[in-house]
């Protein structure tokens, strides 16, 4: 078997001669591609260290989550290590000063994010002396035995994810042991250009693998591989040999990208696919950059936070591109010039590399926890965009196998519910479709563009639905208080009625009496005109009906009224009918407002359920407006 | 500072007039081996087609109102004058390949949309306009050397397309009918497949002279397009496979009524169509699967055709068809999403 797949590689490689592309039979997952990487440009230059420049900008959020919250005054001095910002409010990383200097200014400023927004950082005038708290985490140097000791220190750290994602690093670990097989370490670095995880494999290999002890200890892994594409050769010697002695495996992978990708690399090194929308840690692995790791391990060991990160200044616009250990805050401009600039930089520089990085608006933007590359290319010119030729070399490339130029078909056609169906939200976005295009069109900002568009149109239907459900529950209100009230008048008259029908007699026959007189007198004068006007005015009707109710309580006064009534015998009748209904459920008040009991806490029932919905969609609503903050923010 | 765009930055330099000048690159040994055995006949063809693509291109452009040069030098016009023009006899009046250019270019590509949006295949859509609208001329074709004993000069192919006639030699003499007519007259006529093929349009290992060599050729351009990855794979394979397995069964059962796989593979536009027609992706399906189903019904419909259908040569209408059939290949044949099961 061994020397079957050996043959195979050999026979491919041989054949990869002729036709370059047969290289994608070599790896695990589907597509890729093959740029040219220039890796050589700034590994051709020392690693640059100890550069502390006058004024640092630490934005108030480098990860994703939510903003923390300055710890520190405008004029404060600040010591090395020290925590500056840190929040209790929801999913963040704390923010810690990178060396000693005085806090200028906390107020907006340019970050590097494809919004350009200005966000609220915190600014400090550095004094050169570098003066530090030690061991600020305060720990003993004991590699910590639970998952959750190890989250602690983790958080207090601010360590996040420093391959790119910036997700914070405890909330990716799991709480309970053994949860994770098998811990990967991603040394593959596929993107041109970039070579700071190269530099610091080859000269901090020890640390890493400390840190992954460390996680590998905490979490009970089983086991623990790196992946190193095979264009790091120093990487993969020095790596391999701080691991002699270690449990963990070095894998080198083919040089494709997006091999550094979490699921491609995830295929590569243990053949499995991650499920769609599940996480690594659904299938028991938990994924790791090299550069978090020694974060960790500096954490851990010295109690230390994230306050430097290796980064590549490298591109095609700069003399003298090279790797720098460089502090949180240190202006990417400043970086820049210092790699001797072949021309003026007035075009916009990337964070990250060619492939997945961000253009900016402003370059003088700070490093942040993420970046890992300053990327120096001068603009060249923009080829025109052709139609489509369904040629499918998008379909080839793509890693997640998915149909790009159908994708952009609808796309472009607005034809939003095909793009989902066409699974847009599994694309990661890496831009092998993009590069390989031979119209040049550029099918990823179809997508983002798609995907916004959707995700707005769902938070747009949620709110609509929001409103829908307050209107309803507006309206139940007002006829269940109606209700009410209705009940609650019912129920007053029919207390009065009875009072009144208690009262002594004596005082109410002498009123009767005088009332019936005057009954009979008005009685007669209506039959009287009736005479001479055969038709009876309404407001007549209405008052001999009136007189009928309330003559009606004694049954004497029936025989009186009833001779005026023999003309229309009919009508007089269903009016005298219809007054004692009313009249009996007047009495029956009480049987009326214990009917209406039961209807109200049915329809308090139903309101509460209501106010239920209300308030979940209030927060699924929230949620929604907190991540899409969290998204513009990042 | 310019504004700037969002990832990525870099491109592996492919553009659609690299692709499309790839294949006319892979047509020249077949143009070469054409000239050789029919004269030069088809480099007139050429010219004439190659001016009226430019003079039509332009006017539609104009027309719709797009940017001439960008779309006129994207040399997808290209590939249907290469698919065209291999296709009517070298001989053929000038004004057939100008009105098959112009049907293909206007009603072809043009009025659907340009470049990228006509649902059928240009150059076909022009051939089965032509062979519809002129039958008698688009079946005269020039024998090749071999058989007529005669070999047109430049100056005799150019008085013949323009012209009409020749002084030296009487037209019957160096005009006739294709192998694949001959097979099937003579069929008609109850004479054998066998016997046919020992005729004199046929060398000695029965294939027929010219002919095969020019589709040899096409197959050499083929396979370059392959490593270049002007093409993909799975229509020639497809279109292919299908066709042998047809061919050789049939011809298995019943040798006397039905060709064999060599005939079938080497006459008329059998690898011009594997390699150059069927291979335009604008009209063809773009899944895997789907190419590949894609091609072999092509293959069933161009045997199915041939054998048993009113025309000698069935590519086009097989072609055509099948265009009709690529949004519901398309749909049944995409392939998995990594994430989702198998």
């Amino acid at each position: 078997m061994q020397v079957l797949s050996s043959l195979k590689v050999a026979f491919i490689k041989w054949v990869s001669r002729l036709y370059p592309m047969a290289k994608r039979n070599l790896y695990q997952f589907h597509g890729g591609i093959f740029p040219q990487y220039h890796k050589e440009l700034s590994l051709s230059h020392p690693l640059k260290r100890g550069i502390i420049p006058k004024t640092l900008v630490l934005p108030l959020r480098q990860h994703l989550g939510i903003r923390t919250e300055a710890k520190v005054k405008v004029g404060d001095r600040v010591l090395k290590n020290q925590c500056i910002a840190d929040t209790e409010k929801g999913l963040s990383a704390p923010i810690h000063a990178p060396t000693s200097g005085t806090v200028v200014a906390i107020e907006p400023r340019y970050k590097p994010h494809p919004s350009g927004l200005k966000k609220l950082s915190i600014i400090i005038e550095t004094d050169g002396l570098d003066e530090s708290i030690e061991n600020v985490l305060a720990v003993d140097g004991a590699h910590p035995d639970s998952p959750v000791a190890l989250k602690e220190i983790v958080h207090q750290a601010g360590i996040v994810g420093m391959g790119g994602a910036g997700f914070p690093t405890f909330a990716k670990l799991p709480e309970k042991r053994n949860t994770v097989k098998a811990l990967l370490v991603n040394g593959a670095e596929c993107e041109p250009f970039i070579t700071c995880d190269d530099m610091l494999m080859q000269t901090h290999a020890d640390e890493i693998v400390k840190g992954a002890q460390i996680v590998g200890h905490a979490l009970g892994v089983e086991q623990i591989i790196c992946g190193i594409e095979d264009n790091k050769q120093k990487a993969i010697q020095s790596f391999s040999k701080a691991c002699a002695d270690t449990e963990i495996q070095v894998h080198p992978v083919m040089t494709v990208y997006p091999m550094g990708g979490q699921t491609q690399l995830i295929q590569e090194l243990l053949g499995i696919e991650v499920p769609s929308e599940h996480h690594a840690i659904d299938v028991g692995v938990l994924m790791m950059n090299v550069a978090t790791l020694r974060a960790i391990y500096h954490a851990v060991t010295f109690g230390n936070p994230l306050i430097s990160r290796f980064v590549t200044i490298s591109g095609l616009g700069l003399e003298e591109p090279f790797n720098a250990e460089a502090l949180l805050g240190t202006s990417f401009l400043e970086l820049a010039e210092m790699a001797k600039p072949k021309q003026p930089i007035d075009y916009p520089l990337v964070q990250g590399g060619p492939l997945m990085g961000t253009a900016l608006h402003h370059n003088n933007v700070p490093i942040i926890k993420t970046t890992n590359c300053v990327l120096a290319n001068p603009p060249k010119p923009v080829e025109t965009v052709m139609p489509c030729i369904r040629c499918g070399e998008c379909m080839d490339a793509c890693p997640i196998n998915l149909l790009p130029q159908q994708l952009y078909w609808h796309s472009r056609n607005h034809e939003f519910d095909q793009v989902e169906k066409l699974k847009v939200f599994d694309c990661i976005e890496c831009g092998c479709c993009s590069f390989v295009c031979p119209s040049h069109i550029p099918l990823v900002q179809y997508y983002r563009h798609a995907k916004s568009t959707i995700k707005d149109i769902r938070q747009k239907e949620a709110m609509a639905e929001l409103a829908q459900k307050r209107h309803e529950f507006k309206l139940d209100r007002i006829a269940r208080e109606k209700a009410e009230r209705e009940a609650r008048i019912k129920a007053k008259k029919a207390a009065v009625k009875q009072k009144t029908a208690q009262k002594p007699q004596a005082k109410s026959s002498a009123a009767a009496a005088a009332a019936a007189k005057a009954a009979a007198l008005k009685a007669k004068k209506p039959s009287a005109t009736t005479e001479g006007q055969p038709v009876l005015s309404a407001r007549d009707k209405a008052i001999a009906a009136a007189k009928k109710r309330t003559q009606k309580a004694k049954p004497s006064t029936g025989t009186e009224s009833k001779a005026p009534s023999d003309k229309q015998p009919d009508a007089r009748q269903k009016a005298m009918e219809a007054a004692r209904q009313r009249r009996n459920q007047a009495k029956t008040a009480e049987d009326s407002t214990d009917k209406a009991a039961p209807k109200d806490s049915k329809s308090a029932q139903a309101a509460a359920k209501r106010a239920a919905a209300v308030a979940a969609a209030k927060k699924r609503a929230k949620k929604t407006t907190e991540k899409q903050e969290s998204n513009d923010d990042t | 500072m310019m504004a700037p765009i969002s990832s990525p930055f870099t491109h592996n330099n492919n553009s659609v007039r690299k692709v499309m000048l790839n294949v006319q690159l892979a047509a020249l040994p077949a143009l070469f081996t054409h000239i050789y055995f029919f004269g030069f006949g088809i480099t007139i063809q050429w010219t004439l087609a190659m001016f009226t693509l430019i003079a039509v291109e332009t006017l539609m452009l104009k027309l719709r109102s797009r940017p001439v040069w960008p779309y006129l030098t994207d040399f997808s016009g290209l590939i249907t004058v290469t698919g065209l023009v291999f296709c009517i006899p070298p001989e053929a009046p000038w004004w057939i390949i100008v009105t098959g250019i112009t049907f293909a270019i206007i009603f072809g590509k043009h009025l659907y949309g340009g470049l990228g949006y006509n649902p059928f295949n240009p150059a076909m859509l022009g051939f089965a306009f032509l062979l519809i609208s002129f039958p008698y001329e688009m079946t005269q074709w020039t024998l090749p050397t071999q058989v007529s004993g005669h070999f047109l000069s430049f100056m005799d192919s150019f008085n013949l397309i323009f012209t009409g006639h020749i002084h030296t030699i009487p037209l019957d003499q160096i005009t006739g009918a294709t192998p694949l007519d001959e097979v099937k007259t003579a069929l008609s006529t109850g004479v054998p497949v066998p016997v046919t093929l020992e005729g004199e349009s046929f060398n000695r290992f029965r294939i027929p002279y010219g002919w095969a060599a020019v589709n040899i050729a096409f197959f050499i351009g083929g396979i370059w397009m392959l490593m270049s990855r002007s093409i993909r794979w799975q229509y020639p394979a497809g279109f292919l496979i299908t066709m042998i397995i047809l061919s050789a069964t049939f011809n298995w059962f019943d040798p006397e009524n039905y060709a064999p796989v060599r005939f079938h593979l080497l006459t008329g536009g059998l690898m011009l169509a594997a390699f150059f027609i069927i291979t335009d992706p604008v009209t063809s399906s773009t899944t895997p699967l789907g190419r590949f189903i894609y091609a072999s019904g092509i293959a069933v419909l161009v045997y199915v055709i041939r054998n048993w259908g009113g025309f000698p040569e069935g590519i086009a209408f097989a072609v055509l068809i099948m265009n009709m059939f690529v949004p519901f290949i398309d749909q049944y044949t995409q392939p998995r999403v990594v994430g989702y099961r198998k």
